[in-house]
């Protein structure tokens, strides 16, 4: 038995006297999707800066693909096959939709012509063909957010780390790009999607859950054994009342 | 469509190779002001083509460049002075000693970002000043004679040389995969970093040919002045006057520090002929309201107005 894709050991971060992360370990698979949820400040962003490598954990260790990878500087994670989004959309404004794709098309590709032509195949697949040309900063949010995933998976990546994709979107947007996400799941493609809200469509399309509260993981299972956990209920909404 | 904008693509060639060969031959037909006025256009040009790498495409602002350019000149003067190479040489030697010096320092100051950095160059500027005073060799505040021999001509055409040169680079630069991961990079450093932008390595690369063009410029103004002191070759005045032009001219556009350098000069001379007295007030205001009617520079206005024509 090989290990799995990701091995998050043990990662514990803290930001001056506030522990961001405790202790929190996980695994992901290849092409699973992965739903990291848990309310706002949970520590789903710090995780991910983790992995991504902008910041390196206090302790505890990430593998991916068997090699540890924490210390690695981001761009060296990145052609390693782990690409990510980011919460607050962050194009290169100035830039061209396509020449945003580019830059991540650059690590595969010989020659800039031939990123420009990979990325032009990307930025079709997202559905934002009809504003290749345009600088990024005149698209929308639901289409930055679209450039936002176009760019990451210009890597080719073998793991894609989706920083709250679903705020902001309207719930047909979000239907497409859990369908999406699917997608790249059947391609082989792995998914860390961290959630805040819209449990009905992490329940539909996560193959498994694991809920961060306050820098800690709280529980973990596949969506039916999620849903009827206590310690989740709590975390969500709040303690049973006494004698209730 | 008009194709405005690929007929202008077509004439650049065209019109570049003409304008080399107008500039080639103008010594012949000058005289010595105009000479040295077209030598100081020239040498200012390329000096804001040198700064466009790093704070234009790069996004780097810097307030020291100079110092690379009081190093390729002071490089040029001593080794002229004491070794007695051909001062073409020795130029180039202080070029490539001012790109040398680049790595190990962008390494430290672009460790610095925004303001900080500005600020971190200025100082780092003020600092090689002082190193390079301190040389005893340099005749430390009281300044160096360099032999006479070379005339202005000379230095004139290693400068036109050096600025096509310079030219050429961002050309290039504008079209690579290098530029695109600058412009990446300057857009949101750590967004280019985790979409596997090696950014250290791309910012010392730009940090470094920075710093070899005004290297290379350096020692042609030692010969220009004949006699070099710290005042005249660590001079804030080209300096900030190389960056004014390059914003003007539209920061990170190939075209912008010779658009921006050309109608610098053009109204400035047009001033100072017509009112000697205050012609510097009327040029800071109108490049006051030229930089507020045209925020983004010259180049991206007009870039503009051609998309928009052209209806694409």
């Amino acid at each position: 038995m090989t290990e799995p894709l990701l091995v998050v050991e043990g990662v514990s971060v803290a930001f001056g006297g506030v522990q961001a992360l405790g202790d929190v370990s996980l695994e992901v698979r290849e092409g699973e999707i992965f739903a990291l949820i848990g309310p706002n400040g949970a520590g789903k962003t710090t995780l991910f800066n983790v992995i991504s490598g902008v910041l390196r954990p206090d302790s505890g260790d990430v593998r991916f693909a068997g090699r540890s990878i924490v210390g690695w500087a981001p761009h060296r994670i990145a052609r390693a096959g782990i690409a990510r989004t980011y919460q607050i959309v962050r194009p290169f404004g100035r830039l061209s939709v396509v020449d945003n794709v580019a830059v991540g098309a650059l690590v595969h590709a010989r020659t800039i012509g031939q990123a420009r032509n990979d990325a032009r195949d990307v930025v079709a697949f997202v559905g934002l063909g009809a504003y290749a040309d345009r600088p990024a900063s005149s698209l929308t949010l639901t289409q930055r957010k679209r450039l936002e995933v176009a760019r990451a998976l210009a890597l080719r990546p073998k793991l894609l780390l989706l920083d709250e994709v679903m705020a902001g979107l309207t719930p047909t947007e979000m239907d497409g790009m859990a369908e999406f996400v699917q997608h790249l799941s059947e391609r082989g493609i792995a998914a860390v999607a961290g959630i805040e809200h819209v449990m009905r469509l992490v329940m539909r399309i996560s193959h498994r859950i694991v809920v961060l509260d306050a820098g800690r993981r709280i529980a973990e299972g596949d969506p039916a054994a999620i849903q009827t956990d206590p310690a989740v209920i709590e975390a969500y909404l709040g303690a049973p009342l006494a004698g209730a | 469509m008009t194709g405005s904008v690929p007929f202008l693509k077509r004439a650049v060639l065209p019109l570049a190779a003409v304008a080399v060969v107008v500039l080639i031959l103008a010594p012949l037909r000058l005289n010595g002001y105009a000479i040295n006025l077209l030598y100081v256009t020239v040498l200012s040009i390329a000096l804001a083509y040198g700064w466009n790498i790093i704070s234009g495409y790069a996004g780097y602002f810097s307030f020291g460049q100079i110092a690379f350019f009081g190093v390729g000149s002071y490089a040029t003067a001593l080794i002229v002075v004491n070794w007695h190479w051909y001062w073409m040489a020795a130029a180039l030697a202080g070029g490539v000693l001012a790109l040398l010096l680049a790595i190990p320092l962008g390494y430290v100051m672009l460790r610095l970002r925004g303001p900080f950095f500005a600020m971190g160059m200025f100082g780092m500027a003020q600092m090689v000043r002082v190193l390079v005073t301190a040389i005893p060799a340099t005749g430390s505040g009281s300044g160096l004679f360099l032999p006479p021999g070379s005339g202005i001509t000379e230095v004139y055409y290693w400068t036109l040389a050096i600025c096509v040169g310079a030219i050429g680079l961002t050309v290039w630069i504008d079209r690579s995969a290098f530029g695109l991961r600058l412009q990446a990079l300057r857009e949101d450093e750590q967004v280019a970093a985790t979409l596997g932008v090696e950014t250290t390595r791309a910012k010392i690369t730009a940090f470094g040919l920075s710093a070899l063009i005004p290297g290379l410029l350096g020692g042609g103004y030692a010969l220009y002045l004949t006699y070099i002191e710290p005042d005249a070759v660590f001079s804030s005045r080209l300096d900030l006057q190389s960056i004014v032009m390059a914003i003007l001219g539209g920061l990170g556009t190939v075209w912008g520090p010779l658009i921006g350098g050309l109608v610098m000069t053009q109204i400035s001379e047009a001033l100072w002929a017509r009112f000697p007295q205050i012609y510097l007030m009327i040029f800071g205001g109108l490049l006051v309201v030229l930089l507020i009617a045209l925020p983004r520079g010259i180049v991206p206005a007009f870039a503009a107005r051609f998309a928009r024509r052209s209806g694409t």
